[in-house]
């Protein structure tokens, strides 16, 4: 396995527009525009980095932009070789209003249901996907439920409370 | 026994049966199912209070809904309430179902389960303990008894209504009603 | 042969836990199936976002209800991460042998469900009882039998009280008499063995590639493990060893649970061995008017299942910004269960989805 600072050094002479840093903590954390996903992501996986740990998501409605967060990191060698593992934070920043972008499946298979999921908690839109289907909600909300501005307290006492009582007297002991 | 009761369950044969035979709908709604399987197994056992975990609801006739209930589980567990045969009785557990409890804020559970399908009795906790599922038992039949387990009867007498908030919370209810809508309030 | 949709769950007996399996089956033959989850689904990262630090302890645990300990765990490292909060080397080595504890009494209701799914009700009646030991120790310590809220930031609510420890060894020991008595009646038996092996294989390969961690790793023969990987709490102060099988099938995976199982209670002996002295949390901030430093971090534990990581985000307020938990059913439950429920037998579901360990309130969150 590479050692993290000629990684880093490598990915920012080899793609344009990529902010590298290197944390305190051993981790590698990536900015990119969403252009490079495919490119990046291809190369830090043929670097070592074999494990989508999870897909985020981050709504920043100050901004303006709806933030994709890639969690990387590699598994130890199947070998029993004891190399020291890699942990990577890839960020992308897509505009809120039009949150679209690349499916990455053809590269990490594991994928499939966080992109699922944030299709449909926040409303980003990936390009490729098999299915974009509903995985969690069985209801339809006004805006995607995890976006900033739904309201959760709003909706409840908008919906849920007023839904009558069926029986005013009486009822359950 | 004594002779009271010797003369009661002459009255009633058919109350002694479904209050020491609850048969409970194996269906696991929410988080309060862990204390299910200690409550059914050797150290707690409900069998000595006639419950048992039935593997369908048409066998059942005792359904405790064990926690939070979700929107997409109101759907599962209405058509599991309405396969149930009559007499039926429903037992909330938790607090969930009741008010909603620490989801009382959440978008996608729902927060008083009696206003969807008739509630028998709650237990309260967040989790109740395995002794609290045995003092529901006993309560229940208690009920049963007085002919206060009336859920059931209930359900059809309001049928319309309860129908009506089944349909709000759920769009695009697409099973038949169970009871015909005029005869009911 | 004619197509059909069945569907398997939530209503069923088969099935442990809330969740649904959209099965199209030919003969007795699955041909392909579609997961369905999300009868769970409360919304609980949304709901994190609406209530401040250290209101959200309670919230997090309720995520799984089979081993919410880890749960606990795993949003005070996210916290204090953040926060940067020290951690005294006693409350490190009593969390540890608090999640080894939890570690036990969930590999035990995981081995009643896999044992009662497979008709052996006997071992099944044994496990949920050691469980149940095991819950008593819980209780003791913590006051709850289910959720316990043990961990804070900073540490740990409370020391171990007077007798603890003996008391805990104790049990341990009991349970740990009976393993030749589950080994005789369940693992080496040969009804088990004709009816696990060969059952619900996923390769290294394919284990690799869906994001596999935990057992279903493990059981192919790739010792990954948090703990040994990245260690935290006290677990790189005491050797320990991780359990691996080749197979990858239900048979392994049950195997590798039971070694696991095993290994947990001879690493508490050993920490409760070399337990250092000292105070078990330090003081942190007025908790009410509390507010961590913006930035975000991925922190990770391993949980009873697997990978268990929280991505959480600080906007510098008093509330979390945003967190998202990435929990170990979640690839298992629906990439790896998808795969492996390809071509199985109908009566094989369950055995399957049970031998992946998949609890549905993970997934739906």
């Amino acid at each position: 396995m590479r050692d993290m600072g000629t990684l880093l050094e490598q990915l920012t002479s080899t793609f344009d527009g990529v902010r590298a840093r290197l944390d305190d903590d051993g981790r590698m954390r990536l900015e990119a525009e969403k252009e490079s996903v495919m490119s990046l992501l291809s190369f830090l996986r043929d670097s070592g980095f074999d494990f989508l740990q999870m897909v985020s998501c981050v709504d920043w409605i100050d901004r303006g932009s709806m933030e994709l967060v890639y969690v990387l990191s590699s598994y130890p060698s199947t070998d029993g070789g004891s190399g020291d593992l890699l942990y990577c934070i890839l960020k992308v920043e897509l505009p809120r209003d039009r949150a679209r972008t690349v499916s990455v499946i053809p590269l990490y298979e594991c994928a499939e249901p966080y992109e699922r999921e944030i299709h449909e908690l926040f409303g980003v839109d990936f390009h490729g996907h098999p299915r974009l289907t509903p995985l969690l909600l069985e209801r339809e909300y006004p805006v995607p439920p995890f976006r900033k501005d739904f309201d959760t307290r709003k909706y409840v006492s908008d919906f849920f409370d007023s839904i009558p009582p069926v029986e005013e007297e009486g009822g359950a002991q | 026994m004594d002779r009271n009761q010797l003369v009661k369950w002459l009255e009633s044969p058919a109350k002694m049966g479904h209050k020491y035979s609850l048969h409970a709908v194996y269906f696991c709604t929410g988080c309060g199912i862990i204390e299910v399987p200690p409550s059914i197994t050797a150290r707690w056992d409900a069998e000595r209070f006639g419950v048992l975990p039935s593997a369908s609801p048409r066998h059942a006739n005792l359904f405790l809904i064990t926690g939070y209930v979700s929107v997409k589980t109101l759907r599962a567990i209405i058509q599991t309430y309405d396969q149930m045969p009559e007499p039926k009785y429903a037992v909330g557990f938790g607090s969930c179902p009741i008010n909603g409890g620490m989801y009382w804020d959440s978008y996608n559970t729902i927060k008083h389960l009696d206003k969807y399908i008739p509630i028998d009795g709650w237990i309260a906790g967040c989790m109740p303990r395995p002794e609290a599922i045995f003092v529901a038992v006993t309560h229940l039949w208690t009920l049963i008894d007085k002919d206060m387990a009336d859920g059931y009867k209930r359900y059809r007498k309001h049928y319309a209504a309860y129908r009506a908030n089944q349909e709000k919370a759920l769009p695009g209810l697409d099973w038949p009603p169970l009871f015909p809508l005029e005869g009911s309030e | 042969m004619r197509e059909l949709e069945l569907y398997f769950g939530p209503q069923h007996l088969g099935m442990v836990g809330n969740f649904s399996i959209t099965l199209q089956v030919e003969g007795d033959r699955v041909v392909k199936a579609d997961a369905n989850p999300g009868f769970l689904h409360r919304g609980f990262e949304k709901l994190m976002e609406q209530r401040s630090w250290i209101k959200n302890f309670p919230m997090v645990c309720r995520m799984n209800v089979v081993e919410p300990d880890s749960m606990e765990m795993i949003y005070a490292m996210g916290v204090e991460k953040l926060a940067g909060i020290e951690v005294p080397e006693r409350a490190q080595f009593v969390r540890s042998i608090y999640l080894e504890l939890a570690r036990v009494g969930s590999h035990l209701f995981g081995l009643w469900a896999y044992a009662n799914m497979l008709g052996f009700d006997t071992v099944a009646q044994w496990a949920m009882y050691h469980r149940d030991l095991v819950l008593d120790l819980f209780e003791e310590l913590t006051g709850g039998r289910v959720y316990h809220i043990y961990i804070w930031p900073g540490g740990v609510r409370r020391d171990f009280p007077a007798g603890f420890e003996k008391r805990m060894v104790e049990t341990l020991h009991s349970i740990g008499g009976c393993v030749p008595d589950y080994d005789d009646t369940f693992f080496n038996n040969s009804l088990f063995r004709s009816r696990a092996s060969g059952v619900g294989t996923v390769t290294r390969e394919q284990a690799l590639r869906m994001g596999g961690s935990g057992q279903v790793l493990r059981a192919t023969g790739v010792p990954f493990d948090v703990r040994k990987a990245e260690p935290y709490a006290a677990y790189s102060s005491v050797p320990w060893e991780v359990p691996t099988r080749e197979k990858g099938d239900a048979y392994s995976r049950i195997w590798v649970v039971r070694d696991e199982m095993i290994e947990s209670v001879h690493m508490i002996f050993k920490l409760l061995d070399s337990m250092p002295g000292g105070s078990v949390y330090t003081r942190i901030p007025n908790p009410f008017k509390w507010r961590i430093p913006e930035g975000d971090a991925y922190v990770r534990c391993e949980s009873s299942r697997g990978e268990l990581g929280l991505y959480l985000v600080s906007d510098g307020g008093d509330k979390p910004y945003r967190a998202h938990f990435r929990t170990p059913s979640y690839p298992h439950g629906l990439t790896v269960l998808e795969h492996a429920l390809e071509g199985a037998n109908i009566s094989d579901v369950g055995n399957i989805m049970i031998s992946l360990y998949v609890v549905a309130p993970e997934i739906d969150r």
